[in-house]
């Protein structure tokens, strides 16, 4: 492939994570693989802030246990820490220079360990909101030219908008944790107790109980029973005053 | 060791004993001294918006919690929306517009820093860890980590469902519910006033900050009939959306 459908397949494989049931990781292993061939870099990584806002790697182009450790070193340190903290790219950072790598030295000689010799870090961003950081290496000391970091920086964006997409859909489907659903399920029930106490002049309690056993005389879950009363929809003559 | 060994019971006993009916089953109290702070709470997010109180310290965090409940603001809705963590210092130096309502209220309940954190799953928000304290100043860096390992831990509490979950969600007898008479009062208002129960509700709010009650008093009020929403907007001297007292 071209460079150019490099790209464009970056960007339709990101316009197919609109769509359910894609795998995040996947795709961002894939992207990894893409800027390695398309910036003809050593390795790349995608760091991802958690909601503390730590970085996490999520996927990279290899598992080197040297790489890897790279990336975990930037839990505090690391031009993804500042790249994650300005919003903005720190390219053709010299891995040899105390000037260019003074807000990270132990991570620097690591990186030069691992036989590293440049890195760039790209911010995943879309407004305000910073998600993570593309993280490059290279063994060559050798500069990105402006349109590998246009290039770059496309990439970075196309990562983002896929795990933007996947959050949206994610929250949607876990909407529910356990807790939330008793919650909601509660919440019905005392409504509906309210209701019914309201229409009979009566205690909560009691409208509670002629609920309950309505449910359990038509074996249905209280709370569809209560949703009901609540719609409107429940034939309300049914229920037994005790 | 100390406040670390100390939140580690406070962990260890958050799931709760068989035979105890509570949702979260450590002692809120002795998480607040774990954690050096001087109140906590526990509020879950529901489909109204809104944080069911579900865990805290008796007092000003319960207070607190109430507010942002009634109010409709404040650091545990602005964590729950963007779920990310509020850490506010100096409740004192927040501009007036961030929370209007609320902020003169926290500050007269002796509120003067709040840190809330998201109960979070991935990038989902289900609740809200709230730490407060009288005096401002940011939270130590050892107290925010624990505080990061306490949200996580009631995260996953959360998500994984128990008995007592169960028991809660079909109200038997024994699972208490902190808002239950604001629920069912919103349901008899719903009905003396001929509206929605979420206007009923917005109306059991607004009366109760009016009148600078809790809203859990006032629900008392009116499943006890102390007090109607029946004749609402007809006698001449009661402002709209409010309620009047009862025979």
């Amino acid at each position: 492939m071209t460079r150019e459908e490099h790209l464009l397949a970056a960007m339709v494989e990101a316009v197919d994570t609109l769509v359910d049931n894609f795998d995040l990781i996947d795709f961002l292993h894939q992207l990894c693989d893409r800027c390695n061939k398309l910036l003809d870099v050593s390795a790349v990584g995608v760091l991802l802030a958690d909601p503390g806002g730590k970085l996490q790697l999520i996927a990279a182009s290899d598992e080197h246990t040297r790489l890897l450790e790279l990336f975990a070193l930037q839990i505090d340190q690391g031009p993804c820490v500042e790249c994650r903290r300005s919003g903005t790219a720190r390219l053709n950072i010299s891995l040899d220079s105390p000037v260019a790598t003074a807000g990270f030295p132990r991570f620097a000689q690591r990186a030069r360990q691992a036989g590293f010799a440049t890195t760039h870090a790209l911010p995943m961003r879309l407004r305000q909101q910073v998600v993570g950081a593309l993280n490059l290496f290279d063994t060559r000391a050798q500069h990105l030219s402006e349109s590998d970091a246009r290039v770059a920086q496309a990439l970075a964006d196309v990562a983002t908008i896929a795990i933007l997409q996947h959050r949206t859909i994610v929250h949607g489907n876990i909407e529910r944790a356990q807790l939330q659903s008793a919650l909601s399920s509660r919440i019905v029930i005392e409504q509906a107790k309210g209701i019914l106490a309201e229409r009979w002049h009566t205690h909560p309690d009691e409208a509670f109980d002629a609920l309950r056993r309505h449910a359990r005389a038509q074996q249905r879950a209280l709370t569809a029973v209560c949703r009901e009363l609540i719609d409107g929809t429940l034939d309300t003559s049914a229920l037994q005053r005790s | 060791m100390g406040a670390n060994s100390d939140l580690a019971a406070v962990l260890e006993s958050l799931h709760p004993a068989a035979g105890d009916t509570s949702l979260i089953g450590a002692d809120p109290r002795l998480c607040a001294q774990a954690l050096r702070v001087d109140g906590i709470a526990v509020s879950v997010t529901t489909d109204s918006g809104l944080g069911e109180l579900l865990w805290s310290t008796e007092g000003t965090s319960t207070r607190l919690e109430d507010l942002q409940y009634e109010l409709g603001q404040g650091p545990g809705h602005e964590t729950a929306l963007y779920c990310a963590p509020v850490l506010v210092p100096d409740l004192a130096r927040v501009p007036t517009g961030r929370w209007p309502a609320l902020l003169p209220e926290a500050a007269a309940l002796g509120v003067g820093a709040v840190f809330c954190f998201p109960l979070s799953v991935g990038s989902a928000c289900l609740g809200t860890l709230t730490l407060q304290q009288t005096a401002p100043g940011p939270l130590p860096d050892a107290t925010v980590t624990d505080a990061w390992l306490l949200a996580n831990a009631l995260a996953a509490l959360i998500v994984e469902g128990s008995p007592q979950q169960s028991a809660f969600a079909v109200a038997t007898e024994g699972s208490d519910f902190y808002r239950a008479a604001v629920h069912q009062a919103s349901g008899m208002i719903s009905v003396q006033a001929d509206i929605s129960l979420a206007q009923a509700l917005l109306r059991l709010r607004t009366h109760a900050f009016r009148h600078g009650r809790s809203l859990t008093e006032v629900a008392q009020d009116v499943v006890s009939r102390r007090l109607s929403f029946r004749d609402d907007e007809k006698g001449p001297d009661i402002p709209a959306g409010e309620g009047t007292e009862g025979p």
